[in-house]
């Protein structure tokens, strides 16, 4: 799933360790979801919503729903 | 399986991990000494391995702890670096089994699977650190 983390990250000025430790996990999780290795839970979309004050659907580009509005 | 964050989560596995590990070099040291200088009886023995295992399995609690409260990545990571280990590990009680049953290989102790469990483990984790850092 692609999304605009690490451009939401880098606009805030945030290295990726410091947004892990404002959702509280490894930069590690941090790093994979910006590369779109992996797709968080619910809870954690939800917290990096808050975070930026944003709607999960405005950071995470749900690809399928995409070509299945398609006409 | 409650999540109590990521840095909790290391803080609870470290204050358990490292003081179990150095109490296990302490109890290793100390009983394989004892066992060695003392014609004890059997179930003094055995207290000793069991006092020596003591340790280890708090480690290994740890561990299993670690992973159901830290974050979901870390988990699906630590998760996938405990399997790995384990099919390694079997793969390797597999491949001395047979070598001694087919008489290619002579006695092995046992206890040396343990460590290599360890081992694996920790080398899957390095592997997966590095691969997340590139």
């Amino acid at each position: 799933m692609k999304n605009s983390l690490k451009l939401l990250r880098t606009e805030q000025g945030w290295s990726q360790a410091q947004l892990a430790d404002k959702l509280d996990v490894s930069r590690q999780s941090v790093n994979a979801i910006e590369r779109g290795k992996y797709d968080p839970s619910l809870p954690l979309a939800f917290a990096i919503a808050r975070l930026f004050g944003r709607r999960i659907e405005d950071i995470f580009d749900d690809e399928a729903s995409a070509s299945t509005d398609a006409p | 399986m409650a999540t109590v964050g990521f840095k909790e989560a290391n803080r609870r596995y470290k204050l358990v991990f490292w003081p179990m590990t150095v109490l296990y070099l302490v109890v290793v040291l100390g009983t394989s000494w004892f066992v060695a200088t003392e014609t004890s009886a059997q179930w003094v023995r055995v207290v000793c391995a069991l006092a020596t295992t003591a340790p280890v399995l708090a480690m290994l609690w740890s561990i299993i702890r670690h992973t159901d409260e830290t974050d979901e990545y870390t988990r699906i990571r630590q998760l996938r670096g405990l399997a790995v280990a384990g099919a390694v590990t079997a793969g390797a009680v597999f491949i001395v089994g047979f070598l001694q049953m087919f008489d290619a290989l002579g006695a092995v102790d046992v206890f040396w699977f343990g460590p290599f469990y360890f081992l694996a483990f920790g080398l899957n984790r390095c592997a997966g650190l590095f691969r997340s850092s590139e």
